[in-house]
């Protein structure tokens, strides 16, 4: 019997030894199902590298460098036909004088306003949303801004200033869709958009066909849209080497590499052809 | 030391008296026992077997002990512990140390105050223990004295009854008892009053410790349920230890077997069904339980979760639960490794495996759909099939585990081998063959990308599509009751001629890249690698012999209808832009040539550049070359007069419309393919092969003679028939003298199980596919059918046989995708019994609902419109939405069935959005086709088909309200309300940008009575992204719908409005806001104002807006002639080529000659 025991123990042991080295192997392992293991350490990288981007929010440093930037048009500019506002009395009442498609606005010395300008990297940080509503108003049967960014999380109001109908067709592919009516003047929708979408959507009025904007939801606060006098100004930018995105929504996007130095002003141009 | 003599019984015998010769007391030394052995040897070796048999013994036990499964557990409880460990530091962490610090200070605090006055707290205490023991002692009196009471009333009661003497007495003495009863309540009333106040003086001292030690055990709530789980995974743990010890480890290890027994998916174990046993969870361990996620999994999951949040798809209450498993799925991607299988949880839990999906485990377990062994407990007894050559390389490596070697091993025996994973959803079909479309539940437009069960939805589409069942019997209700997928071949000779025949047969593709058309000659088999060059040339000269023969048969029976030319020349550019607009490139596309999105070169179209349900029509190239004016525009005008069973519906052309598209598609030529070379039937391969037939039914010498009788084109025409039923084209067309004929392949519908050693693997491992890519061929079913229906002949690689008993399935020139959905079909239809009450969709409803879809499908109203959530192939031809055709998923909510029927029938009854040049066609559905669409609809939708709503006439009160709504809400914007024609609305002015929305004089006989507010109040929800706005939206907090006039009412913009509705409202204001902030009251009243303004009857359904052309006149017999490929440039000489038709315009039309 003592015998069967001590066996029993020594057999016991021999099994412990082997789970144990059964335990080393496991924590080796790694690797897809479906990859051979050598090239399975690809997803681990990519997972540490995520915290990054989340480090504390970047408070304006006092080296910050602002962009000033124009954005020219070369070329002839296309004449933009004028709306016509004949389907709704009340839109065509509000204008004296017959209104410009807002395509392409170039002004006397090949200025192109309505250029949606951004930085495509931001320095790291989090840009928690600002307090103020970006507004974006319906007047006149047109939208006010044409183009405009806002922040996620950021309140967008919508206000309808006419007294006719106006529906608020927003049809982003990253954020959900919505279609609100405003049958009443001086209502206000608030909306919000929880994810960021760079490359500015639509948002138009089903019921004046003639009526759209365009609106990118950014997940910093470095961008613009270029004044009718394509002047834009990108300030508080921490010192560093960007990406500067423009786009309009005719000619498309470019990109520019810039570097700013602290404290610097730094000026910037984009020429879009016609 | 008697080694080597012999043991004898005697010997041992004749001693035994001995011993006992001088009694008990014997003080003699014993004399040591003979013995005829060595005694010590015998010891060592019986010491030495015990010790090998306890030994063996050992190793039996740790050979049972160690166990493959043994180790995926082990790993898995590791991962749980590593990470119940992270999640105990994160709660530890996350705890509020600040409160449970204050919390403790409290109770110190109170324990201190309770120390500073110790008499008083003691007295308190000592009264409550006096009180406990009066209120035991006045409780048991009681108790005591109900129960003598209930004796006594016993003993008075039958004292009674018996009339006995002492009766009297036994009265008064239960009476006396009653009375005691009573007072001894009052007693105990009056006791335990003074014990709870005695409790209460007391409590006063404890209730603050009490308080902070209930806090502190909800605010440790989370820790103390992780340690606890902690104690169950730590396998270190004493107790773990001890119950897994090997002997030990029957009474109740914590690694076992884990099991689920299915009675009703049972096994077939031939001539008898026992019930599945599914041990698959051993391993698997976390497939049931949510947080083991792979990161792709998990990103999907909680991308849809966070959508259905968004949508408002998710109830209220539980939304706080949705968005911690949305953190947990997020901290999975965050995580920095992934969870490997078989650790994983199944996907899509919410359908499979999870216990509130539509297949919990207990009920359905893995081998139902996965198939494999289900009582096996180790990687290769299981079944598991390596998807492809690399991973079966892998798998078959000696158990390694960090290099994911598991020691497979095929098992040639298993009937029923997992799905590889290529294939995985083939397990749907066994319980799903009885649907058109898998899964209609989960909603697309809350799940990002391909939903589950679209493979197979797809899959059984592309077989219909393809027509697999015409040629293999597939005896499901999917592919029953098909029609041809082919073209009718009665009436060829109507519509082209054989020069072209001839060519189209000898390869398709030549002529369109993306025809469905397989090719059926000059394959691998005949003119491949492997086939000597001697044989090759033969092989040739037959095919092209038989390609003659079958074109010579074909115009031989056809008819010689003679259709009626266009009445004018027609300008194709006009015909270009109707071909454009009016909807013809829904079912066909109209060029071969495609830009490749990746490289951006102009290259051939390949079918799967485009949807499945624009490969539906054929592609328009070459229809010219292909074709005369008179059939193209007979046909466009009324297909079903050429052929009444034609796809294709009529679009109710006008004689200029179809005149301009029959230029157009003439336009459409394609002049180098008649040019392609091809030789003139050889006349001994005609002569060999006809012979070889004759053969059959009569000798030599008989056949010989029989041919000689025949003139060339008599031969053409009998090997031509021979040659059809060797091919089998009319399993596919409509041919004269082979109705009712079986189809040529072989059945399909039980093909999944068929055993592995009755597939015919011939010599190929590795081949070179057409597409120059290599093949690999496993040895495994799924392989086998992909290979077939990639390259069907390629069995035949290095195989010698007889040119007739070569492989004949023709080359589909399928694409990987498309073989793998086909190959998924196939490998899935099995003989596996299911028990009725789990095959998919066999209740009435469905059954409703499925042959509907079967129709969807096959007229293919996917092409244009949107049905069950998916479709509208059209849409990536129209940019504009606003004239896209509608969205039919919310349509059987939506209309009334009998506008539906109406509609269908002849789509001329109404026109819904005169504005769209997209037209609905008139299909010419029989009366039970439309029956079976209108049901299919109403029941989709949960509505009655008929009801009583449509007479409703809403009183004058709700009209007037709804009117002033109507107004206040600007509804008359977009929707007219001026009465109109319905068959010929005005179509209002695009160019002016007018918003275009149905004239809603309409609605009343065409819409539900209860859809119409619904969808006021919730557009974007039934139909996303319509123009239609919510001018209810959501509100968040409530979870109802906020209305614009809710203040707006008070503005002096609506003075007018609300002096007009005041007195609908008793002229009470506050009642008038009330229901101005009602989303539900509003468009009720809506709804009444647009039925007051219906109208109320249509026009009901006549021939569809279609010309009824007058048949075409059948000439006389036409002239015996020569048939028109000896008239056709004759070849000089077997195998010497001339190009046919060089500098030839096609023959004239009409009228073509049939060969004779």
């Amino acid at each position: 019997m003592k015998k069967f025991v001590s066996l029993m123990f020594a057999a016991t042991m021999v099994l412990a030894v082997a789970c144990g080295k059964g335990k080393e192997a496991e924590s080796k392992e790694e690797g897809e199902d479906d990859q051979a293991p050598q090239t399975a350490s690809a997803p681990s990288t990519a997972g540490s590298a995520a915290p990054a981007a989340t480090a504390a929010a970047a408070p304006v440093s006092a080296d910050a460098a602002t962009l000033a930037g124009t954005v020219k048009f070369e070329g002839a500019a296309p004449k933009m036909a004028a709306i016509q506002m004949g389907a709704d009395p009340y839109c065509q009442s509000q204008h004296q004088t017959p209104v410009q498609d807002e395509e392409v606005v170039v002004g006397p010395a090949g200025e192109l306003a309505n250029v949606f300008v951004y930085i495509k990297n931001p320095p790291a940080g989090n840009y928690p949303a600002p307090a103020a509503p970006v507004t974006l108003d319906q007047k006149g049967c047109r939208y006010y801004p044409h183009v405009s960014g806002i922040q996620v999380g950021q309140k967008l109001s919508i206000k309808n200033d006419d007294a006719t109908l106006h529906n608020v067709h927003a049809m982003p592919s990253v954020n959900s869709q919505f279609n609100e009516g405003q049958p009443v003047q001086g209502m206000v929708a608030d909306k919000t958009f929880d994810k960021p979408e760079v490359t500015p959507f639509k948002i138009k009025c089903d019921v004046h066909g003639w009526m759209k904007s365009y609106m990118a939801v950014m997940p910093h606060p470095f961008y613009a849209v270029s004044a009718p006098d394509g002047k834009f100004t990108i300030a508080n930018l921490p010192p560093g080497t960007y990406t500067l995105v423009a786009w309009h929504e005719k000619y498309g996007q470019q990109e520019q590499s810039i570097t700013v130095a602290p404290k610097e002003s730094k000026a910037v141009s984009f020429t879009f052809k016609g | 030391m008697r080694t080597g003599e012999a043991w004898t019984g005697e010997a041992r015998t004749g001693e035994a008296p001995v011993l006992h010769k001088d009694g008990p007391n014997s003080v003699k030394p014993q004399e040591p026992i003979p013995h005829n052995y060595p005694m010590p040897r015998l010891n060592a070796i019986f010491a030495w077997s015990a010790l090998g048999l306890l030994f063996a013994t050992g190793l039996m036990v740790a050979y049972d002990y160690v166990r493959g499964w043994k180790w995926f557990q082990v790993e898995f409880l590791r991962i749980q512990q590593q990470r119940i460990e992270a999640e105990l530091t994160a709660a530890q962490a996350a705890a509020n140390k600040d409160q449970l610090k204050a919390l403790d200070e409290q109770i110190d605090q109170q324990t201190m105050a309770i120390a500073a006055h110790r008499n008083q707290y003691l007295i308190a205490q000592k009264e409550l223990d006096r009180q406990e023991g009066r209120h035991y002692a006045a409780d048991e009196d009681y108790r005591f004295a109900k129960a003598v009471l209930d004796a006594k009333r016993y003993e008075a009661e039958a004292a009674n009854l018996q009339k006995a003497s002492d009766r009297a007495a036994k009265q008064r003495e239960f009476e006396a008892m009653t009375k005691r009863v009573n007072d001894l309540q009052l007693i105990l009333q009056q006791v335990t009053r003074d014990r709870d106040a005695a409790k209460e003086r007391v409590n006063q001292w404890l209730k603050k410790i009490d308080d902070a030690e209930a806090k502190k055990k909800d605010l440790n709530a989370q820790i103390d349920l992780l340690t606890k789980q902690l104690e169950t995974v730590d396998l270190k743990r004493p107790n773990n230890l001890l119950l897994n010890l090997p002997m030990l480890d029957f009474i109740s290890p914590t690694l076992k077997i884990d099991q689920v027994v299915l009675p009703d998916l049972f096994v077939d174990v031939n001539y008898m069904h026992i019930p599945r046993v599914d041990r698959c969870q051993t391993c698997h361990r976390a497939i049931d339980r949510p947080g083991f996620e792979s990161k792709k999994e998990a990103a999907r999951l909680s991308a849809e979760l966070q959508k259905k949040l968004d949508t408002y798809q998710i109830a209220a209450e539980k939304r706080k639960d949705t968005e911690a498993r949305i953190a947990q799925l997020k901290r999975i991607q965050d995580a920095p490794e992934d969870i490997l299988n078989p650790w994983r949880t199944h996907p899509r839990l919410d359908l499979f495996v999870g216990s509130a999906s539509k297949h919990p485990l207990l009920e359905f377990g893995c081998t139902s759909c996965h198939h494999g062994q289900d009582r096996a407990t180790e990687f290769g007894r299981a079944g598991h099939v390596p998807p492809n050559p690399k991973m079966e390389h892998r798998w078959k490596g000696t158990w390694n585990v960090a290099h994911r070697q598991w020691g497979w091993e095929e098992n040639e025996f298993n009937e029923s081998p997992m799905f590889p994973r290529q294939y995985y959803e083939a397990g749907c079909i066994k319980c799903h063959s009885n649907q058109v479309q898998v899964n209609t539940e989960t909603d697309r437009r809350t799940a990002p990308g391909k939903v589950a069960g679209d493979d197979v939805t797809k899959a059984m589409q592309t077989v219909e599509l393809y027509g697999c069942y015409a040629c293999h019997k597939i005896s499901t209700w999917r592919f029953t009751d098909l029609r041809k997928p082919g073209p009718d071949l009665t009436g060829i000779a109507e519509k082209t001629t054989p020069e072209w025949a001839v060519r189209w047969i000898s390869e398709p593709h030549d002529f369109r890249s993306t025809t469905r058309m397989p090719s059926f000659f000059y394959q691998r088999n005949m003119i491949g690698p492997y086939v000597p060059a001697g044989e090759k040339a033969q092989n040739i000269r037959n095919q092209n012999a038989e390609i003659h023969a079958i074109v010579a048969y074909l115009f031989a029976k056809s008819t010689h209808r003679v259709w009626q030319a266009p009445p004018s020349a027609g300008d194709a550019a006009r015909g270009k832009a109707l071909v454009e607009s009016v909807g013809c490139l829904a079912c066909h596309v109209q060029s071969e040539q495609i830009k490749d999105e990746k490289t951006g070169e102009i290259r051939l179209a390949r079918r799967d550049d485009y949807p499945l349900e624009r490969n539906y029509g054929f592609n328009f190239t070459g229809v010219g070359t292909k074709t005369h004016p008179a059939w193209i525009y007979n046909w466009i005008r009324n297909p079903k007069a050429y052929y009444s069973e034609a796809p294709m519906p009529s679009l109710r052309l006008t004689d200029q419309e179809a005149s301009d598209i029959t230029a157009y598609l003439m336009s459409l030529q394609k002049p180098q393919f008649m040019m392609k070379r091809v030789d003139a039937a050889d006349p001994k391969a005609v002569h060999d092969l006809a012979k070889g037939y004759l053969l059959n039914t009569m000798s030599d010498v008989d056949a010989e003679a029989k041919l000689k009788s025949m003139s060339m084109n008599d031969q053409l025409v009998y090997l031509g028939q021979r040659s059809i039923e060797k091919y089998g084209c009319y399993s596919c067309h409509n041919i004269q003298g082979f109705e009712g004929l079986k189809p040529i392949g072989t059945e399909l519908t039980i093909e999944g199980s068929k055993a592995l050693h009755l597939f015919d693997f011939g010599f190929v491992h590795k081949y070179q596919h057409e597409s120059g890519k290599t093949e690999e061929v496993q040895h495994n079913v799924p392989s086998w059918i992909y290979n077939k229906v990639r390259s069907p002949r390629v069995y035949d690689d290095q195989r010698a046989k007889g040119y007739n008993d070569k492989l004949k399935m023709p080359n589909f020139h399928l694409s990987e995708e498309e073989a793998r959905l086909i190959t998924m079909v196939v490998a899935g239809m099995t003989k596996d019994m299911v028990a009725s009450n789990r095959v998919a969709a066999m209740d009435a409803r469905n059954r409703l609902i499925e042959e509907g879809r079967k129709r969807v499908s096959q007229h293919n109203c996917r092409a244009c419109h949107i049905v069950d959530g998916s479709g509208r192939a059209i849409a990536a031809l129209i940019s504009d939405t606003n004239f896209l055709p509608p969205d039919l998923t919310p349509e059987g909510g939506r209309a009334q069935s009998p506008f539906l029927f109406n509609f269908l029938k002849d789509p001329t009854t109404m026109k819904i959005r005169p504005w769209l040049s997209v037209r609905m066609p008139t299909f010419h559905f029989d009366d039970q086709e439309t029956n079976a669409l209108v049901a299919y609809f109403a029941n989709e939708a949960k509505a009655p088909m008929f009801d009583t709503t449509r007479v409703a006439n809403p009183p004058a009160q709700n009209i007037a309200i709804g009117r002033e709504v109507f107004t206040m809400l600007r509804c008359s914007q977009c929707h007219s309300t001026a009465p109109v024609n319905p068959e010929n609305p005005p179509v209002p002015d695009i160019a002016n940008a007018q918003s275009l929305a149905p004239n809603l004089t309409l609605a009343r006989v065409r819409l539900r009575h209860e859809w119409i507010p619904d969808w006021i109040r919730r557009p974007g929800e039934m139909i996303p992204s319509t123009r239609m706005p919510a001018n209810f939206p959501h509100d968040n907090e409530t979870g109802g719908f906020k209305s614009p006039l809710a203040g707006a009412i008070d503005t002096p913009a609506f003075a007018t409005q609300k002096a007009a509705l005041l007195p609908y409202f008793h002229n009470d204001e506050k009642e008038l806001r009330r229901t101005m902030s009602d989303a539900v009251a509003l468009t009720d009243y809506l709804r009444d104002y647009i039925w007051s303004i219906g109208i109320k009857e249509m026009r009901p359904a006549g021939e569809g807006g279609v010309t009824v052309t007058p048949l075409p006149s059948m000439p006389a017999a036409p002239a015996p002639k020569t048939g028109a490929l000896e008239k056709a440039p004759r070849p000089v000489g077997a195998g010497k080529a001339l190009p046919v038709g060089v500098g030839q315009a096609p023959p004239p039309v009409p009228g073509f000659r049939p060969t004779k």
